[in-house]
C-alpha cells in the first residue's frame, strides 16, 4: 500500500513542479532563452501569499489571488524592462542574445534574492493553510487538507492553462510566435504583447506553485532555488518549449523523486534529477517526447 | 582531369527525397554554374559538399580522394571552401581579422595572411572598413568580404552559394570581376545562382537541377534553351 | 596611420597596456593600504581576478557561456585541500595536481557539452557545478561534508601572499594576452561569433572549445588551489551559484571580451562589496543591479567608458571611423 501512497503524493507534487516548468517552458518556447530568475518568481509568490494573510489577517482564499497578480506583475515587468533588446533589434542582436539573457536573469535572481533577504529578512514564513482539515484518508492515501486543496487548484490552474493556450486568442497568437517570431510578426501579430503575456502568466503560475507550497515549505528569500532546479530538468526531460512535454515529465519527475527519497540516497536525491538533465541534453536534446526539429 | 567528382549522391530528409542520384564532376579549372528552381536541391548540394549534411548515399571524391562525410573544417583544409547564401561572417572582428581567421586557419604563416588579406581587401574596395568590425557593414560589404574568405589561400575548388543575390550591382561587378580574373588563373569554382544573364557570361558550363536531380549537364546555351529546363523553371503549361 | 582601435591585435595590447597600469596601481597600494585586513580584501579580490580572467576566456573571447567557474575553483580548492589532508602532501605538490585534475575536468566537460549551444550549454554547466558541489558536500567520508576542510597555509606574512598572488595574476593575464596575439585569438573569436563560418574557413572547432574549457579550467583550479591555501579552509561554498554570479558580475561591469576588464571589476566589486559591508549589506543588490544596468545599456563595461575617453583624447592625424554608427 506503500506504492499507492507513493504514487499518489508524487503526482501531487508533481502538479506544483509542473505550475513552475510549464511558465519556463512557455517562455523558452517564446524567446530561447531559460529564465534563470524563475524560482524567484516562485519566491514572490510564497511571500505575497504569506505575509498578506499575515499582517492583514485576509483569509488565505483571498490572498491567494493576491500571490498570483503578484507574480503576474513582477513577470510583466521582467519582460517589459529587461527582455525587450532580445527581440527589438533583432537582427543586430544575433551573437548576444544568449549571454545576455543569461547574464540578465542570473542577475535579477540574484537581486531579488538578496532584496528580499534585506527587506523582509532572512527568517522563514510559514504560509496558512487553505483548509483547516490536518489529515484526510482516503483507503490507503493519507494527506493534509491542505495539501488535497492545493493539489487540487494546481490541476484546475493547468487545464484552464492549457485551454487557454490551445484555444483562445492569445493563446494561439503566442503558440504562433512560438514557432516563428518573424513569420508571426510579418502575419501582424503582436509579438512583443505575446511575449509579455507569456511572462506575465508564467509569473503568475510560479507564484501560485509558491504560495499553494508556503504551507509545506516556509517563504525564505532563497526557497525559489530548489523548484527552479526542479523545473530545469523537467524542461530539459519534457522538451523544452513543449507545454504537453512538461506537464507529463513534470508528474514523471513527481513520482520519481517520491520513490527514490525512499528507495534511493536521500543526501544524494538532488543530483538525480541534474544527471538525467546532463543526459538528456546529451542524447536526447528534444526531449524524451518531443520531436527532433530540424535546423539548416 | 576530374577535380570534384559526385557519384549518385541521393539524401533524404523524413520522406522528401532531396537529392536523388545526383551525378556530375568539376573538372580542374573549370566554372560550373548550378542552376535550377528553389527548393530543387542546390544548397543541400552545396551543404553536403561542404561536409555540413551527411549523404544517405554516394560518394564525393576530389582529387582523386574520397571525402565523403568529413566534417567541414577538414573539408576547409582540403581546400573546399564555402560561400552561404545567407551571409556568414564574424561580426564583432575587424574585416581584416576576418580573413586572417581563414588565412591563420588554413596554415599561411603569419605575414603572409596578413599580405594576402591587404591585397584582398584592396581588390574587393573594402578598404575604407578595413579595421571596422565586420557587424557595422552592410549586406553587401558583408557578401564580399565572405566571398573574399574563400580565396586568402587558393582553394582547390569555390562553392559559392548565391554571392550575387540582393547585391548591389557595383558589388557584383567586383565579384563577378574577381571570379572571372581567378578563372582565367586556373581557379576551380562551382558557382550557384538564379542570376542568368551572370551564368552566361561567366559559366561555359551549367547543370540544372530539379526536384533533387540533374536535368541538364552541358554548355550553358543549350541548358538554357533546354526544353526540360524550361519547363522545370515555368512548369508545364510553357512547355 | 591613423591610430584604430578596432584590430583585434591593436585592441588587445592598448588592453594589456591597461591592465598591467591596473597591476602597477596595485602592487603600490601596500604602501598605503598597512591594514592586513584590508590586503587580504586585495588577496581574496585576485583570486576572484583569476577566476574572472579565466572565465572572461570561455566565456567573451570563446562564446562559450558556462555557469561553472566558481566549480572548478571549488575542484582545485579540494584537490590541494583533500591532498594534504589525507596524505599530508605538501603544497607544492597539490597546488600542481589541482591544476591537473582542474584542467583534467575542464577537458572532459568541454568534450561532452561540445554541441550544445546557448541556453542548452548554460544548463548543463549549471547543473555540472551544483552536481559537483553536491558530490563534495555529500562525501562526508572523504571531504567532510559541509564542515569545510582545514588547509596548511604557506606564507606567514600577508604581504609575502600579496605578492605571490599578484604575480600569478600577472602571468596569467600575460599569458591570456600572448594566446590572444597568437593565430588562437583569432580561431577563438571566430568560434564565438559564428561557430559554422569558422567551420566553413577550417578553424579547428572541437580543438578549439575543448583547448578553451581546458586552460580556462587550470586557471580557475590554480586560483582555487591558491585561494585554499591562503584562507587555509576550503568548503563547498565556494561552488555556491552565487559565487558564480560574482564572478559573472565582475566580468560584466569590468567589460566582456576585454583583457582589464575581468581584474578591473574583480577588484572594484570585491573591494566596494567590503565597503559596502559595513553599510548594512547591500553589496549584493547593488552589484546585481549594476550587472542589470550595464548589460542592459553599457555593453562594454566599464572598459567601455576608457575605450570611449581613450579614443576621443587619442592621437588622431586623420579622422579616425568611428566605431559607433
Amino acid at each position: 500500500m506503500l506504492l499507492i501512497d507513493l504514487t499518489v503524493n508524487g503526482l501531487i507534487i508533481g502538479l506544483f513542479y509542473a505550475l513552475m516548468a510549464i511558465g519556463l517552458s512557455l517562455i523558452f518556447g517564446i524567446l530561447r532563452i531559460v529564465n534563470f530568475a524563475h524560482g524567484e518568481f516562485y519566491m514572490i509568490g510564497a511571500y505575497a501569499y504569506t505575509l498578506i494573510a499575515l499582517f492583514f489577517g485576509i483569509s488565505p482564499w483571498l490572498t491567494l489571488p493576491c500571490a498570483f497578480i503578484a507574480g503576474m506583475a513582477l513577470g510583466w515587468a521582467t519582460e517589459r524592462l529587461l527582455m525587450r533588446p532580445l527581440y527589438s533589434g533583432y537582427a543586430s542582436w544575433g551573437v548576444m542574445k544568449d549571454e545576455y539573457a543569461v547574464i540578465i536573469t542570473f542577475a535579477l535572481s540574484l537581486l531579488l534574492i538578496n532584496l528580499v533577504d534585506k527587506v523582509i529578512g532572512p527568517n522563514g514564513y510559514r504560509g496558512p493553510s487553505l483548509v483547516a482539515t490536518t489529515r484526510v484518508e482516503i483507503g490507503p492515501f493519507m494527506a493534509s487538507g491542505h495539501r488535497l486543496m492545493a493539489a487540487g487548484i494546481a490541476l484546475l490552474v493547468l487545464i484552464a492553462v492549457g485551454l487557454f493556450v490551445r484555444y483562445s486568442y492569445w493563446g494561439r497568437q503566442i503558440q504562433a510566435v512560438a514557432q516563428n517570431r518573424l513569420g508571426a510578426s510579418l502575419a501582424g501579430i503582436d509579438t512583443a504583447k505575446a511575449s509579455s503575456i507569456v511572462f506575465a502568466l508564467s509569473g503568475g503560475l510560479a507564484a501560485l506553485a509558491g504560495a499553494l507550497l508556503s504551507p509545506i515549505i516556509n517563504a525564505t528569500p532563497d526557497v525559489g532555488a530548489f523548484p527552479a532546479v526542479k523545473s530545469y530538468v523537467i524542461v530539459v526531460l519534457g522538451g523544452m518549449g513543449s507545454i504537453p512535454g512538461a506537464a507529463v515529465a513534470s508528474l514523471i519527475l513527481g513520482v520519481l523523486e517520491s520513490f527514490g527519497a525512499v528507495y534511493i540516497s536521500y543526501g544524494y536525491r538532488d543530483t538525480f534529477g541534474l544527471v538525467i538533465l546532463i543526459l538528456v541534453l546529451l542524447f536526447r536534446p528534444h526531449g524524451l517526447f518531443g520531436e527532433r526539429s530540424r535546423e539548416v | 582531369m576530374a577535380c570534384l567528382s559526385i557519384d549518385s549522391v541521393s539524401k533524404f530528409f523524413g520522406g522528401h527525397k532531396a537529392l536523388d542520384d545526383v551525378t556530375f564532376s568539376v573538372n580542374e579549372g573549370e566554372l560550373v554554374g548550378l542552376i535550377g528552381p528553389n527548393g530543387s536541391g542546390k544548397t543541400t548540394l552545396l551543404n553536403i559538399l561542404s561536409g555540413y549534411l551527411s549523404a544517405d548515399s554516394g560518394d564525393i571524391v576530389l582529387d582523386g580522394r574520397p571525402i565523403t562525410g568529413l566534417r567541414p573544417e577538414a573539408l576547409a583544409r582540403l581546400g573546399v571552401l564555402r560561400m552561404f547564401q545567407l551571409t556568414r561572417v564574424f561580426p564583432r572582428m575587424s574585416v581584416l581579422d576576418n580573413l586572417l581567421v581563414t588565412g591563420s586557419a588554413l596554415g599561411l604563416p603569419e605575414a603572409e595572411a596578413d599580405g594576402r588579406a591587404r591585397e584582398l581587401i584592396e581588390d574587393l574596395t573594402l578598404t575604407r572598413m578595413m579595421h571596422l568590425d565586420a557587424g557595422q557593414l552592410s549586406g553587401g560589404q558583408r557578401k564580399l568580404l565572405e566571398f573574399g574568405s574563400c580565396f586568402m589561400v587558393p582553394p582547390r575548388i569555390a562553392l559559392l552559394d548565391e554571392p550575387f543575390a540582393a547585391v548591389h550591382p557595383t558589388m557584383k561587378e567586383i565579384m563577378a570581376g574577381v571570379i572571372r580574373r581567378r578563372h582565367a588563373a586556373g581557379q576551380t569554382f562551382l558557382l550557384v545562382s538564379h542570376d542568368m544573364p551572370v551564368i552566361v557570361e561567366l559559366c561555359p558550363r551549367a547543370i540544372c537541377m530539379n526536384a533533387g536531380a540533374v536535368i541538364a549537364d552541358e554548355k550553358t546555351r543549350a541548358v538554357l534553351t533546354d526544353p526540360v529546363v524550361i519547363e522545370a523553371y515555368l512548369g508545364e503549361a510553357a512547355a | 596611420m591613423a591610430v584604430t582601435f578596432n584590430d583585434t591585435r591593436m585592441r588587445d595590447r592598448i588592453q594589456l597596456v591597461f591592465s598591467l597600469g591596473i597591476f602597477a596601481l596595485v602592487a603600490l597600494l601596500p604602501a598605503i593600504v598597512r591594514n592586513e585586513y584590508w590586503q587580504g580584501v586585495l588577496i581574496v579580490s585576485m583570486y576572484f581576478a583569476m577566476l574572472a580572467a579565466a572565465w572572461n576566456l570561455l566565456a567573451g573571447y570563446t562564446g562559450q557561456f558556462s555557469l561553472a567557474p566558481a566549480a572548478f575553483g571549488m575542484i582545485g580548492a579540494y584537490v590541494t585541500g583533500l591532498l594534504s589532508y589525507h596524505f599530508n602532501a605538501p603544497p607544492l605538490v597539490g597546488i600542481p595536481a589541482a591544476v591537473v585534475v582542474s584542467a583534467a575536468i575542464g577537458f572532459g566537460l568541454g568534450r561532452i557539452v561540445l554541441r550544445l549551444r546557448g541556453p542548452y550549454l548554460a544548463l548543463t554547466t549549471l547543473s555540472f557545478a551544483e552536481i559537483c558541489r553536491l558530490v563534495i558536500s555529500n562525501s562526508i567520508e572523504i571531504t567532510r561534508g559541509d564542515l569545510g576542510l582545514s588547509v596548511p597555509g604557506i606564507f606567514d606574512h600577508r604581504l609575502t601572499w600579496y605578492y605571490v598572488m599578484l604575480g600569478v595574476l600577472v602571468v596569467i593575464q600575460l599569458g591570456l594576452y600572448f594566446l590572444l596575439r597568437a593565430p588562437a585569438g583569432l580561431y577563438l573569436r571566430a568560434i564565438r561569433d559564428d561557430e559554422i563560418a569558422a567551420a566553413s574557413r577550417g578553424v579547428k572547432i572541437v580543438l578549439w572549445k575543448t583547448n578553451a574549457f581546458t586552460l580556462s579550467a587550470a586557471i580557475s583550479g590554480l586560483a582555487g588551489a591558491l585561494y585554499g591555501h591562503f584562507a587555509q579552509f576550503v568548503s563547498p561554498e565556494l561552488g555556491l551559484l552565487s559565487q558564480t554570479g560574482i564572478i559573472v558580475s565582475m566580468v560584466v561591469i569590468g567589460g566582456l571580451a576585454t583583457l582589464p576588464g575581468p581584474i578591473g571589476g574583480a577588484f572594484l566589486v570585491y573591494v566596494a562589496s567590503e565597503f559596502l559591508r559595513d553599510f548594512g549589506g547591500y553589496q549584493l543588490i547593488v552589484f546585481a543591479l549594476l550587472v542589470i544596468i550595464f548589460a542592459r545599456f553599457f555593453r562594454e563595461g566599464l572598459w567601455g567608458f576608457f575605450r570611449r575617453a581613450i579614443e576621443r583624447t587619442g592621437r588622431r592625424p586623420a579622422p579616425a571611423p568611428s566605431a559607433a554608427e
